[in-house]
C-alpha cells in the first residue's frame, strides 16, 4: 500500500517550502530512515527522511519548485503500484475496509483532503449563516466565510459572531487558535501536550479526512500563546474554556498529554457541550509524571542535547523524526517561550508529581471517550492510567509505543479518532 | 381591579347578556339555543331574560339563519348567529362572502354590516371529519371579514362585547374544547379591541404563536421547555384579521426565532401568511428558519387516537422549539 512522505511543516504560519535537493529518483527502493530530500523555508532547510520502506512511484516535485507543506513530496509504494488508486489510504475516512468503497467517488473522497485548498482555506466556503448573523457580522467587518458556524451543517448563527466579536475584544485574554482544516458540523478541537503547540498536529490531520471543521489552539505559555501565563491547571482550563465560548453548540476534543487532561476538564465547564473525547497519552491519571524529563526537556539548550531528552517520548528512537526536534529548538529562539514553559511547569508538577487530576471529570463524562497510550510510555504511566480509568472509558494499549502514539502509530490514531467522534452520532 | 373566575362559556354568555341589556338591537339565533340554552350552554337563561322575540331558536336551516342575520344587520339590527359546528357554516358561505364581506365597499360605505356569527371548531372527541375542522384560513382569506379566535375565557368576554359594538361583519370562531376551560376574567366592563395580541407567557429565547385551542398546549410546551433551560415567549394575536403584526414583529425581533402552531392543516393555512408576513418584515433578525407546526392535509379522523395524531400535540410543538435552537428535537437525560 503506497504512503505519501509529506512536505514538512515546520512553524505554524509555513504555507510552502522549496524543494532544494531531491535524493531519490522514480523507481528508486528507499528503506526506513533514509534521506529522501532536503526542503528548505525562509528560515532554515530540513531533512526529509522516509519513515516506511518502498518504491519512489511518483515524484510530482523537481529541485527548485515551490511546494505547499503537508502535500505529499512523494508516495513510497509496491513495483508497479498506480498512486491514484493507492493514494485511498485515509484510514479515517473509511475504518472498515470495504471493497464497496474502492470505487472513483472513494478515491476522490480520500484525496480531497490532501489538495492544497483542504489546509487553511476559509472555514466556511459555502458562506452559510443565519440572516442576521450575515447582518451583524457585516457590520462588526467580519466575513461569515472566516467563521465557524454552530448551526445547523455549519451556519452561523448570530451567538458565532457575538462569540468572536467578543473574544476580538478582549484581545490578549484570548488563546491561539486557529483552524487547521475546514468542514462542515461540529468542531473537532485538538489540544497539544506539554512543550509542543499547536502546529504538532498538522501531519496527524493532513489526511483524516473526517469532513469536520478541525482546530487546534496553544495552550498558555505554548507557542503563540506564551504570552498568557496561567497559575495553575485550573486556569488553564479557564483559558481554554474561555477561547472556545463561541462553540457553545458542541464540540469534539482530542487531546495529548496535558492537552488530554485540559479536555477530559472541559467536559465540567458550563455553556460548554463536549460531544466525545479522545485522550492521548493523558496526563491527570495518577500522580507520577517523568520529572527528569520535564527538567531536562526545558533545559536543552542544543540540538543533540534536546535530541537525547526527546528520544524518551518514543519507543523507537528512529519514529522522531529529527526535523521535528529541529522544529522544537527552532521555537525556543523566541526568548520569552522556554521561561513561559518554565512557569507552566512550575504551577503543574512538583518534582515528578503531577499536581491535577481529571478521574473524577472522566467519571462524570457519560458521552464517548477513548483513551490511547503506548506500553512504552516513559513519560507518564501507563499502569496510572490504567489505575484512573474508570469503566465507561475505552482503553486501547498500544504495545511499541511510547508518549507519542500519533507520532509512532498515526493510522490507528487516526482510525481510533474517527471512531471516537463517529460515535457521538 | 377585582376579577372572577369563570367558565369560557359563561364569559360568553357574561358578554351577550350585558351587550343585549346596554343596546335592544342585538338579538341571537340558532338552533336550541332557547329552550334548551345551547348545546354548549352558552345562552343559558337569557330567553327568560330577554323573551322569545330577541333570543329565537331556528330550524336547522344554516342558510337561512345566517340568511336573516347578515339581512337583519344590514337593516340595522345587531344580530348573532350560533351556527353549531363551523363546517355547517359552509351553507351560508354565499352570504358571507358575497353578501357580508363585500356590502360595504359596494355602497360605497354606507352600508354597514354589523353581523357577528358565533360558531366552534377544532377536534376534540372523536367527532370526525365534518364536525372537527379549523376552517379559520377561508375565512381569514376574505377581505371585509373579521376573525376572532380567543383562547381564554376573559378574551371571549372582552372580544365578543367589542364585536358587537363594531359596525362590520365578525366570524367569531371559539373551540369546542374550551368552553369548560376556567379563566380569570375582570369585573365590571371588559372590552379587548380587536387587532390586539396578547403575550400570554413573556420570554426572551424563541417567540411562539398561537391562537384558540393551541394557546393552552403551547403554554404546556413552554412549561416543559423552561425546565429544559428554554425561554418561550407565547403570543396570542387573539384576532386574526385585524392581525397585531406590530406585536409579533417585535417579539421576534427580540426572541429572533419563531415558531407558529395551529390546528387546522397546514396547506394554505393562516400560519403560512403569518410566516410570509415576519419573513417580509423580519427577515434581517432572524437567526434560524420559522417552523410551522399544523395539522396533516388530511380529513380528521374519527378514531381518537387517529384524530390526535393529525393535529399538533405539546410534544411537536416542544420540538419544533427545539428545532430552532438547533437542538436535538428532544431532550436528552440529564447528566
Amino acid at each position: 500500500m503506497a504512503q505519501p512522505i509529506l512536505v514538512p511543516q515546520v512553524g505554524q504560519d509555513l504555507t510552502e517550502a522549496k524543494i532544494v535537493e531531491l535524493l531519490v529518483k522514480l523507481g528508486d527502493t528507499v528503506k526506513k530512515g533514509d534521506l529522501v530530500a532536503v526542503v528548505e523555508s525562509e528560515k532554515a532547510s530540513f531533512e526529509v527522511e522516509a519513515f516506511a520502506e518502498g518504491i519512489v512511484i511518483s515524484l510530482p516535485f523537481a529541485v527548485g519548485d515551490v511546494a505547499p507543506v503537508l502535500e505529499p513530496l512523494m508516495h513510497l509504494g509496491a513495483a508497479g503500484e498506480e498512486i491514484a488508486i493507492d493514494a485511498t489510504i485515509a484510514p479515517a475516512a473509511a475504518p472498515a475496509a470495504n471493497p464497496a468503497d474502492t470505487g472513483p467517488a472513494a478515491v476522490a473522497s480520500a484525496l480531497a483532503p490532501l489538495r492544497p485548498g483542504g489546509n487553511g482555506g476559509p472555514v466556511n466556503a459555502a458562506r452559510r449563516a443565519s440572516p442576521v448573523a450575515r447582518l451583524q457580522a457585516a457590520a462588526r467587518g467580519l466575513d461569515v466565510a472566516d467563521i465557524a458556524g454552530s448551526g445547523p451543517r455549519g451556519a452561523v448563527v448570530l451567538k458565532d459572531v457575538l462569540g468572536l466579536a467578543h473574544s476580538a475584544g478582549a484581545g490578549g485574554d484570548m488563546l491561539e487558535i486557529r483552524t487547521l482544516q475546514s468542514g462542515q458540523g461540529t468542531p473537532v478541537v485538538f489540544l497539544h501536550g506539554f512543550g509542543a503547540d499547536l502546529s504538532a498536529w498538522r501531519p496527524l490531520l493532513a489526511d483524516l479526512g473526517l469532513g469536520l471543521p478541525l482546530m487546534a489552539l496553544d495552550l498558555p505559555g505554548h507557542g503563540s500563546s506564551r504570552g498568557h501565563h496561567a497559575a495553575g491547571f485550573a486556569e488553564i482550563v479557564a483559558a481554554v474554556g474561555q477561547s472556545l465560548q463561541g462553540m457553545a453548540a458542541g464540540v469534539h476534543l482530542v487531546g495529548h498529554s496535558l492537552g488530554a487532561a485540559v479536555a477530559a476538564a472541559l467536559t465540567e465547564r458550563a455553556g460548554l457541550d463536549v460531544r466525545s473525547l479522545t485522550l492521548i497519552a493523558p496526563a491527570g491519571l495518577g500522580p507520577w509524571v517523568n520529572g527528569d524529563f520535564v527538567k531536562g526537556f526545558l533545559e536543552a539548550r542544543s540540538e543533540p542535547a534536546l535530541a537525547a531528552w526527546m528520544r524518551r517520548l518514543v519507543c523507537d528512537p528512529a519514529s522522531l523524526a529529527p526535523v521535528l526536534v529541529r522544529a522544537t529548538l527552532a521555537a525556543r529562539a523566541d526568548s520569552g517561550l522556554v521561561p513561559a514553559q518554565e512557569r507552566t511547569a512550575i504551577a503543574l508538577f512538583e518534582g515528578s508529581t503531577q499536581l491535577f487530576s481529571v478521574a473524577e471529570a472522566l467519571r462524570r463524562f457519560l458521552g464517548p471517550c477513548t483513551v490511547i497510550a503506548g506500553r512504552d510510555d516513559a513519560i507518564i504511566s501507563l499502569r496510572d492510567i490504567e489505575t484512573s480509568l474508570p469503566g465507561n472509558v475505552a482503553l486501547h494499549r498500544l504495545a511499541q509505543v511510547g508518549h507519542l502514539p500519533q507520532v509512532e502509530a498515526p493510522r490507528l490514531v487516526q482510525a481510533l479518532i474517527a471512531r471516537s467522534i463517529r460515535s457521538a452520532g | 381591579m377585582a376579577e372572577r373566575e369563570l367558565m369560557y362559556r359563561e364569559a360568553l354568555r357574561e358578554a351577550i347578556d350585558e351587550e343585549m341589556a346596554r343596546d335592544p338591537t342585538v338579538f341571537i339565533i340558532g338552533e336550541g339555543i332557547a329552550e334548551r340554552g345551547g348545546s354548549y350552554k352558552v345562552t343559558e337563561g337569557l330567553l327568560a331574560k330577554y323573551g322569545p322575540g330577541r333570543v329565537r331558536d331556528t330550524p336547522i336551516a344554516e342558510a337561512g339563519m345566517i340568511g336573516v342575520g347578515v339581512g337583519a344587520a344590514i337593516a340595522g339590527a345587531r344580530p348573532i348567529v350560533e351556527i353549531l359546528y363551523v363546517d355547517f357554516a359552509m351553507l351560508g358561505m354565499d352570504m358571507i362572502v358575497n353578501q357580508a364581506a363585500k356590502f360595504r365597499l359596494m355602497t360605497g360605505g354606507e352600508g354597514r354590516v354589523p353581523f357577528v356569527m358565533r360558531t366552534q371548531g377544532g377536534t376534540g372527541g372523536g367527532v370526525a371529519a365534518q364536525h372537527s375542522q379549523s376552517l379559520e384560513a377561508l375565512f381569514y382569506h376574505i377581505p371585509g371579514l373579521r376573525v376572532i379566535m380567543p383562547s381564554t375565557p376573559a378574551d371571549a368576554k372582552g372580544l365578543l362585547k367589542y364585536a358587537l359594538r363594531q359596525p362590520d361583519p365578525v366570524m367569531f370562531l371559539e373551540h369546542k374544547h374550551l368552553y369548560m376551560t376556567k379563566g380569570m376574567v375582570p369585573d365590571g366592563e371588559h372590552i379587548v379591541e380587536f387587532g390586539k395580541g396578547d403575550i400570554k407567557r413573556a420570554g426572551t429565547d424563541v417567540t411562539v404563536i398561537a391562537w384558540s385551542n393551541m394557546v393552552p398546549r403551547t403554554l404546556e410546551a413552554a412549561e416543559e421547555l423552561s425546565l429544559q433551560g428554554i425561554s418561550v415567549e407565547v403570543i396570542d394575536p387573539r384576532t386574526l384579521v385585524p392581525l397585531d403584526r406590530a406585536m409579533i414583529l417585535a417579539s421576534v425581533s427580540r426572541t429572533r426565532r419563531c415558531v407558529i402552531v395551529q390546528e387546522a392543516n397546514r396547506r394554505g393555512g393562516v400560519a403560512s401568511d403569518i410566516c410570509s408576513i415576519i419573513l417580509e418584515e423580519a427577515f434581517w433578525e432572524l437567526d434560524a428558519p420559522i417552523e410551522i407546526v399544523a395539522g396533516l392535509d388530511i380529513p380528521v379522523p374519527f378514531n381518537l387516537a387517529l384524530e390526535k395524531a393529525s393535529v399538533p400535540q405539546k410534544d411537536d410543538v416542544i420540538a419544533a422549539v427545539r428545532r430552532t435552537l438547533h437542538e436535538s428535537p428532544v431532550a436528552r437525560a440529564a447528566g
